[in-house]
């Protein structure tokens, strides 16, 4: 294996697949940079475009677009308090605050320092441990999954916000916007209020984009006049080098990566997953964890390596198993069809050249990023914060707009997005935490589907939830979550 | 007298514009909406048979994703555009024979246009190296012998493939659980892992698992056999060649569009699958070529749609 692997350097050495890649990561980087535009959709448009081409370079371009846009969607967060990606979610936590007091530069840095790392653990996992970790993955079936989103759901619910009621009543709205549509078990039509629209329910991408896009923007224009930014996040500090950077936090980026590995292996969970559950360790380890959520750079580490650990490990599933672990990987699988590759288990031996490659390339972008988006895209995005508000508030919302209509082509896509706006805009307002409603969305029907689906297998005998090891160890995990939790929450009412 | 004169004169110009009509179309480019979200199989055979359409054509066509709604979204947009040849549809089946009724929807197969099918593949039932069955006769016998006690992942509720499974199951009175999962790739790894007993879902993501002896697949829900799956009967082998329900692609226009036109977007279909790229991307994705197209298109939709309306009556799934 080691030797198909060290034979497949070459190939993504080659002049075609480094081109593919800095272009890939170029354009990741600016479509993750666009709340709206999606890696999805660029990677759906782009590769059609590379039919004619070696499969190497098809796959360098996806690679380069995949990382590339896990970092560019920091940008907005750190900058705008918009993510620009779902999993940029936990970045806005504390680049945003860190902006607020003057170190967007840092923060920036931070971030991309952060997904170049968990970029290269979750490539290196892929090269090294993808048999071993796909036995893992078929190891998972709906009733481990049920325990998954749970445990998600509850813990980032518990620990995201000041006070764990608010992010419990976040999560319980976000399940119920989630529960909107057709029931995929039954086929029943669950409040569509007869309307076709919502037949298909509310799409995650538009109730996070309407979220958290659309109240930063309003809360920009009601001070138009105000001096918003400080002058100062347009520098990036020099007294920073990269080897600071690496002194800090590398125990940080090491319990992430392991985090948006092990996330990764999981089709369907996803880097918003990874990044939360990695903030969240990290503020349950900090020694201030308070200080979480004003700016503390831990925090970006934490989310940006976990989401960005998450996109190599994503692709173990599709490429030992034929299983895509998210919509990238299907459109991986897509392409490699398409150049007459069967994915499976025997792609490894029958074109090692391509799986190997692309396995390299993955590594590559993940360290091309720290060159792209540290020396460039860094520096010109910075300058966004020059524009002045009028122009800001306006630009930013027509992107918005174009991201959110492309996605279906669909006018009333942008009505839910303002309603959803509205939402966001009162739920902050009322101090209420986003990030468990747009989780509530994601994962209360993942745990709804997957509770039903083991009901139907083992034909309603509950004690399955607790009798296979693997559940039980979630079940454990997130005991010991709340206990911890509630164990804090009783120290700090002693001591006050 | 009058009646005939007219008859014949409006026939005479009819065949006097016709060619007129088919010569200066298309002249600008052609938008086809797909009902499915970018980079899902519609949508990869979709623009790959766009690529060669468009030669022939001589002219660019968009493909625009409007997914949503079971591919309903996308159908009602194009029922609702100008039939004028400028915008067409590229789809599956199942938005047109399976979701009318299960959705309300604003289009029927008795409406929209038909100009050709395109190609079709068909579905698998495999089961693990260890189970009591080595053919399609062994594998029905045993679910007939053991009611209730067998898991099927599927395509979930109104899936094509859970209908194809229900049809012969009804037919050779067998009671299997159906699981319904998001699709052939969420199936196949609950499939691997042990969690479900058998495989129902399409045939490439399952053949590199049949070549390493970890599933063996004895059905397929063609009438034919499959060439690829050497182990499995299709169902004129079992005598129930009615019984076939497989996933097929078509492109379909919106109601009264010219049929001269409808002629020149399907003789250039039938042009550009003739491209051995298109032919070799096919074989891939283990489908197989199917040329049918106008009223026998339309027919076609009418025995599957009434087949499936049947069937999903039994099932108390029928809601229109």
């Amino acid at each position: 294996m080691f030797e198909s692997l060290l034979n497949a350097l070459p190939v993504a050495l080659q002049l075609g697949s480094l081109v593919s890649l800095v272009v890939g990561t170029l354009v990741g980087i600016l479509i993750g940079a666009l709340p709206g535009l999606n890696p999805v959709m660029a990677i759906a448009l782009m590769l059609p475009l590379t039919y004619g081409f070696d499969p190497v370079i098809a796959l360098g371009l996806v690679a380069g677009i995949y990382n590339g846009s896990m970092y560019g969607g920091s940008i907005p967060a750190i900058l705008l308090n918009i993510p620009g990606t779902p999993a940029a979610i936990a970045t806005t936590f504390d680049g945003y605050p860190m902006t607020r007091k003057g170190q967007g530069g840092l923060a920036l840095k931070t971030a991309c320092w952060s997904s170049a790392i968990g970029g290269i653990v979750s490539a290196l996992a892929l090269m090294t441990l993808a048999p071993m970790l796909a036995k893992v993955t078929l190891a998972f079936g709906p009733s481990e999954y049920f325990w998954v989103a749970v445990f998600g759901l509850v813990s980032i619910a518990v620990l995201v916000g000041k006070e764990a009621s608010k992010g419990m009543l976040s999560a319980l709205l976000g399940v119920i916007i989630g529960l909107v549509g057709v029931d995929a078990i039954s086929g029943a039509e669950r409040y569509t209020f007869g309307t076709l629209y919502l037949v298909g329910g509310f799409e995650l991408l538009i109730v996070l984009i309407g979220l958290y896009a659309i109240p930063p923007v309003l809360e920009m224009a009601e001070k138009p006049n105000a001096s918003y930014f400080n002058a100062d996040s347009f520098r990036v500090s020099a007294g920073d080098g990269g080897f600071g950077l690496i002194r800090r936090y590398w125990p940080t980026w090491a319990r992430s990566s392991l985090t948006g590995v092990c996330v990764g292996i999981l089709p369907g969970a996803g880097g918003n997953l990874a990044a939360l559950l990695s903030y969240n360790e990290a503020k349950r380890r900090a020694s201030d964890p308070d200080s979480f959520g004003t700016g503390n750079p831990v925090g970006v580490a934490a989310a940006e390596s976990g989401n960005s650990a998450d996109n190599a490990s994503a692709m173990i599933p599709s490429l030992t198993l034929g299983i895509p672990g998210n919509l990238i990987a299907a459109l991986v699988l897509g392409a490699l069809m398409i150049h007459g590759l069967q994915p499976g288990p025997q792609l490894f031996t029958r074109s090692p050249d391509v799986v190997f490659g692309f396995m390299w390339q993955l590594l590559l972008t993940a360290m091309l990023l720290l060159l792209l988006g540290g020396m460039i895209a860094t520096r010109l995005f910075a300058q966004i914060l020059r524009m002045p508000t009028a122009l800001l508030v306006p630009t930013t919302l027509v992107l918005m707009a174009i991201g959110i209509y492309t996605v279906n082509g669909n006018v009333v896509d942008l009505y839910v997005m303002l309603a959803f706006g509205m939402l966001g805009y009162l739920l902050n307002r009322l101090a209420f935490p986003l990030a468990p409603v747009v989780l509530g969305v994601l994962l209360g029907p993942m745990a709804e589907q997957n509770l039903r689906l083991s009901m139907l297998i083992y034909q309603n005998d509950w004690t399955v939830l607790f009798s296979r090891p693997i559940s039980l160890g979630i079940v454990a995990l997130l005991t010991a979550v709340l206990f911890s939790q509630a164990w804090r929450a009783w120290r700090s009412q002693q001591h006050s | 007298m009058k009646t005939t004169l007219l008859i014949t004169a409006t026939a005479m110009s009819a065949a006097a514009f016709a060619p007129v009509l088919a010569s200066d179309y298309p002249n600008r480019p052609i938008e086809i909406i797909v009902p499915a979200p970018a980079g899902g199989g519609t949508d990869n055979v979709a623009r790959m048979l766009n690529q060669y359409l468009e030669q022939e054509l001589g002219q660019a066509a968009a493909v625009l994703n409007v997914a949503g709604g079971g591919g309903a979204i996308g159908v009602n947009q194009l029922a609702r555009s100008r039939a004028d040849g400028y915008t067409l549809l590229s789809t599956w089946n199942s938005p047109i024979t399976t979701v009318p009724h299960m959705q309300r929807v604003q289009y029927s197969y008795e409406t929209l246009t038909p100009i050709t099918s395109t190609s079709q593949s068909a579905y698998t039932l495999c089961v693990s190296p260890d189970f009591p069955a080595d053919n399609a006769e062994e594998l029905l016998t045993e679910l007939q012998a053991n009611p209730g006690r067998y898991t099927y992942g599927n395509d979930g509720v109104g899936g094509t493939m859970r209908l194809a499974a229900e049809r012969i199951f009804d037919a050779f009175d067998i009671t299997a659980r159906p699981i319904p999962f998001g699709g052939a790739g969420e199936t196949l790894q609950n499939f691997l892992g042990g969690h479900v007993d058998i495989y129902g879902g399409s045939i490439t993501p399952v053949l590199p698992y049949v070549e390493d002896g970890q599933a063996k697949c004895l059905l397929v829900t063609s009438a034919d056999d499959n060439d690829a799956l050497p182990q499995a009967s299709g169902l004129a082998a079992l005598g129930h060649a009615e019984l076939e329900t497989v996933l097929w692609r078509m492109m379909l226009g919106p109601e009264g569009m010219d049929e001269a036109r409808a002629e020149v977007i399907a003789d250039a279909v039938a042009r550009a699958v003739k491209h051995p790229e298109f032919q070799a991307f096919l074989a891939d994705q283990g489908e197989t070529l199917n040329l049918v197209r106008g009223e026998a298109l339309r027919e076609r939709l009418q025995q599957e749609a009434q087949a499936i309306g049947e069937t999903l009556e039994g099932l108390g799934l029928k809601q229109h």
